[in-house]
């Protein structure tokens, strides 16, 4: 009996049900197919098996912060359903139910919808699992070898688990009101006419332009201040500062939305007194008490997954090209010599470290895991040796060029997140010409000449950085080294984008310069790179599995003296990088996507009940409205422009926070190089926008059915 | 009272059948009448005998089984969705036993509503609300919400607003039927001055006789007849209720129910 009235109720307030139901369902799919990512990337043929584990543990972290998300949002959303419903409780308890029957009834309806849900979202989420299959393989570069049908029992239990977590926390939720509320509430809940507060409208238009006013400030510091990526404390505070701002102004901002239009529209007489204009200010004046706070959090959730989404995943773009163009060649190690620092400090270490101008042979320094000597002709064909010199000459301790000397030279300043970078600390570092030539030569480039004093500044940097360098040499800044006067050389080098190595950012800054000048200079010798290819007949499974043999001790020999040179450095080979930025952007691509999709679908959804509930409760305006001669279709454009209104705000406010915390992003990515939206992202959005506007346009049409019926059932008379 | 050229509204033999073959059940058979410009006319009658279905039919709410019902000369059933509701926008005025005021609107947008949707222009538009306000002394009421109202201003709006297109016809459903004796009086004192100073023609059911004999005509109505008719020629009011009570009381004796 009791099953068969929950099954009636749930069938008849199918409409309430329906959203959430689709809210629900999509969870499930999401849930399902994400928790599956362990085993797409074993069958998109990823020999992985470290990451499949990492990024299969991560997505079961943010799957779990998820559910509990959904839980409470659905709680949200479920409130709305329930108000409605009280009567028909109150009902059945003057008919003689007990509270716990009225419990089990409320109890079953939501398994009812939690099951179908279940069944549904792991249907569809099984038929997703298998297409991501084919994405997951584009994410990482892969093709996929053999591709069969699967299916994964862990992800089903996660995602059984999940739905659990979110029916139990809905159940306390609702089993509270019914436990709470009295018969008499019950019964007459609807006839209780809600009173509805009306704020002064022009407080409410002044708080909104505080608002505004306050988003506005807190944009200013933003893009001033930048991310606090210095680590300072100050720095901390003043963004907490910017968050708190920006917060406080978009609550306000939706506080007093309703009551400037209202505002601004009552000047504009012959605009409010038209048609339902001012009924539907009206209405949306009325809403917004309760709807404000819902619609500042949910512009901040969109902002948030619409900046990590687009951020996150344009960050790993940006390092995706910056890979692909810094890998000069199929292996590269380097080599590290003692700095100023470590020669001056005195006891703290037991190794005692010398700075040499003379770099070291790095192809005779390689040693093998037993510490013997390796003979690298065995791998490598070709190579070549680049070394930077520190333009600070040994024994002093200021350098003679650094990145403030040159943003001087030219009148700027210096770019957000370069404020600890070793241009600007330790200087820019110097390239013998001879060395450089062997670079372009094993790079397949042509050589350069710099004549008797001529310069040419080269890095690896992303726009902004090397936008200094190309100016510095544009406006022919002359520099001072070691009592010689340089003057920059064209070149198209400039352009370029010159990588030591196979790392990211290898070199921050270099200048070229004329042998002589390092020659009769005491500059010491900062960094070796080696770069090397090889040898034909390798292949590159094959070389890369012989340097991975090669060990990289910390310290190398010492000199006859028995003080120490240099420690080894970064050793990569192109593979290596590859694989892990490809796997980093797998990685990033496929959270941003999870996280993203999820909590808009979440928003999306809390948007349409409310206003789902909201046509409902005027669907008695709307009656009056339509007896007193209103055609259905100007209604319609009523309830249209307020549903807009509801969804699109917080997506505008959402998208102009994302926009300025993407520019201060954006300003960061480019110091790793351009910033390009790729393909992927506009996919992500465009997902998301189909989402975000296909709760809207549900929304829209069940408003127009609710609204149809409403007018057309008859009056009492 | 005045006679004009052609009745406002005319009654032509109209019938009304609810149900299918083997169940069927005459709401209204054959009602004729026709009611002059400026006329304020009742309609009474025990629940059931139709009262609510007549006025459903006139207020193009619900459709006849056969007749007419003209409102200045328009066969109302000719009408069809668009024409119908501008009929219903330009022709009909309502007041609702409950107010059913829009409760997010001040009173003075309550009764601007009909014009806006008229697309009036702004300034005619509250002339107009002012005028009508005055009329019917809510003019200190306007700028208040409808809870901030009483009972009896909530429905004086109402009336206001019914008011404020100059109808063909206004129609009223037992417009005092959730008032106190005093917040009704001053309706209907409302309604007697609409009907006298802006000569509105009020068409009002009520199964109240005190409310009835504000009117200057009673139909009376019994199960889907019409079953006779009252007028009030120069009679005071009080002498006019006594004659409604009296046929009340040859109608059905059920008085608990007519009153």
């Amino acid at each position: 009996m009791l099953c068969k009235l929950a099954w009636g109720n749930v069938r008849r307030a199918g409409r309430d049900y329906l959203v959430y139901l689709l809210t629900l369902t999509f969870a499930v799919i999401m849930f399902y197919a994400f928790n599956t990512i362990s085993m797409q990337i074993d069958y998109a043929g990823i020999d992985n098996a470290d990451m499949a584990e990492f990024l299969g543990g991560l997505i079961r972290g943010v799957t779990i912060f998820l559910a509990f998300v959904m839980g409470f949002l659905m709680v949200y959303a479920n409130n709305f359903i329930m108000k409605r419903r009280k009567k028909e409780f109150g009902l059945y308890q003057v008919l003689g139910m007990g509270r716990g029957q009225v419990a089990r009834i409320m109890a079953l309806e939501t398994l009812l919808v939690s099951a179908t849900a279940l069944v549904l979202g792991i249907v569809f989420g099984v038929a997703l699992s298998q297409v991501m299959t084919f994405f997951t393989a584009s994410l990482f570069k892969t093709q996929i070898a053999n591709f069969r049908f699967f299916f994964s029992t862990s992800a089903l239990l996660m995602t059984v688990a999940c739905l659990a977590v979110i029916f139990l926390v809905t159940l306390v939720f609702n089993l509270r009101v019914v436990a709470r509320a009295k018969i008499a509430d019950l019964m007459g809940a609807g006839r209780v006419n809600e009173a509805i507060k009306v704020r002064n409208p022009w407080i409410a238009a002044i708080l909104f332009v505080v608002g505004i006013a306050l988003v506005g400030v807190a944009y200013a510091r933003l893009l001033e201040d930048g991310l606090p990526l210095g680590g300072t404390t100050e720095q901390f505070n003043a963004f907490l500062i910017t968050t708190g701002i920006v917060i406080a102004g978009t609550l306000l901002l939706f506080f007093g939305l309703s009551g400037f239009l209202l505002r601004i529209l009552a000047f504009m007489r012959g605009l409010y007194w038209r048609g339902l204009n001012m009924f539907t200010l009206r209405q949306l004046a009325a809403k917004v008490n309760t709807v404000s706070l819902s619609m500042a959090v949910i512009a901040m959730i969109l902002f948030l997954a619409i900046t990590s989404v687009t951020g996150g995943m344009s960050i790993v773009n940006a390092m995706n090209t910056a890979a692909e163009s810094s890998c000069p060649a199929d292996f590269s190690m380097n080599a590290i010599y003692a700095g100023n620092r470590v020669v001056a400090a005195d006891g703290t270490s037991e190794t005692e470290w010398v700075q040499v101008t003379e770099p070291l042979d790095l192809m005779k320094n390689v040693r093998d895991e037993s510490g013997a000597s390796v003979d690298m002709s065995r791998i490598v064909g070709s190579s070549t040796q680049v070394n930077a010199y520190s333009s600070t000459p040994i024994g002093e301790d200021t350098p003679q060029v650094t990145l403030l000397d040159l943003l001087q030279a030219i009148g700027r300043d210096l770019p957000a997140g370069m404020e600890y970078a070793d241009v600007v600390t330790q200087g820019i570092m110097l390239v013998r010409q001879s060395d450089f030539n062997a670079y372009l030569a094993f790079r397949g480039k042509d050589a350069i000449d710099l004549g008797e004093d001529g310069y040419l500044i080269t890095s690896d940097m992303g726009t902004s950085v090397a936008d200094i360098y190309r100016t510095t040499m544009g406006q022919g800044v002359p520099l001072t080294l070691n009592g010689n006067t340089l003057h920059p050389v064209t070149s198209n080098l400039a352009e370029e984008r010159i990588a030591f190595s196979n790392a990211q950012v290898s070199n921050s800054g270099s200048i070229v310069v004329p042998d002589r000048v390092i020659d009769e200079s005491q500059f010491p010798v900062e960094t070796s790179y080696l770069l090397a290819n090889y040898r034909e007949g390798l292949s590159v499974e094959e070389g890369d599995k012989a340097v991975e043999d090669l060990s990289y001790s910390a310290e190398w020999t010492p000199r006859e003296d028995g003080r120490y040179v240099a420690f080894m450095g970064l050793a990569a080979t192109r593979t290596s990088i590859y694989e892990s930025t490809n796997s980093m952007n797998g990685m990033v691509s496929y959270l941003a996507i999870y996280i993203g999709f999820v909590l808009v679908i979440s928003c999306a959804a809390i948007l349409t009940i409310q206003q789902l509930s909201g046509v409902s409760d005027a669907s008695p305006s709307c009656r009056v409205l339509s007896e007193l001669g209103t055609p259905r279709r100007q209604i319609m454009h009523s309830v249209l422009t307020q549903q807009t209104i509801f969804f699109l705000f917080p997506l505008i406010v959402g998208l102009a926070h994302s926009m300025i915390a993407l520019r201060v992003v954006v300003r960061m990515v480019e110091l790793l190089g351009g910033v390009s939206i790729g393909s992927i992202i506009g996919l992500a959005v465009l997902i998301f926008v189909l989402a975000y506007g296909g709760y809207f346009l549900v929304t829209y049409l069940m408003s127009k059915a609710i609204v149809r019926d409403a007018i057309r059932a008859r009056r009492r008379m | 009272m005045p006679t004009s050229e052609r009745p406002v509204l005319e009654v032509r033999h109209i019938e009304k059948v609810f149900g299918s073959r083997g169940n069927v059940v005459h709401a209204l058979a054959d009602v004729s009448f026709t009611i002059e410009r400026g006329e304020f006319v009742a309609i009474m009658g025990p629940s059931g005998s139709g009262k609510s279905t007549l006025l459903n039919c006139i207020s193009t709410i619900d459709s006849v089984t056969s007749g007419k019902v003209l409102v200045n000369g328009v066969d109302v059933a000719a009408l069809r969705s668009e024409k119908l509701t501008r009929f219903r926008r330009e022709q009909l005025g309502f007041i609702f036993q409950d107010s059913n005021l829009l409760d997010t609107l001040t009173a003075r947008e309550n009764i601007a509503l009909p014009l806006t949707i008229a697309r009036r222009p702004a300034r005619e538009v509250l002339e107009r609300v002012d005028a009508v306000a005055a009329h019917l002394s809510i003019a200190e009421a306007l700028d208040r919400y409808p809870y901030q109202l009483s009972g009896g201003q909530q429905q004086r709006v109402a009336a206001a607003r019914a008011l404020v297109t100059n109808p063909a016809v206004i129609m009223a459903d037992e417009p005092t039927g959730a008032l106190d004796s005093k917040n009704a009086r001053l309706l209907l004192e409302s309604m007697e001055t609409m009907n006298e100073r802006d000569r509105a023609t009020v068409l009002m059911v009520t199964h109240d006789s005190f409310a009835a004999s504000y009117t200057s005509r009673v139909l009376f109505i019994r199960d889907g007849h019409l079953f006779t008719e009252l007028r009030r020629g120069d009679a005071p009011r009080r002498a006019f209720f006594d004659r409604i009570m009296e046929v009340v009381a040859m109608m059905g004796g059920d008085n608990a129910d007519a009153l």
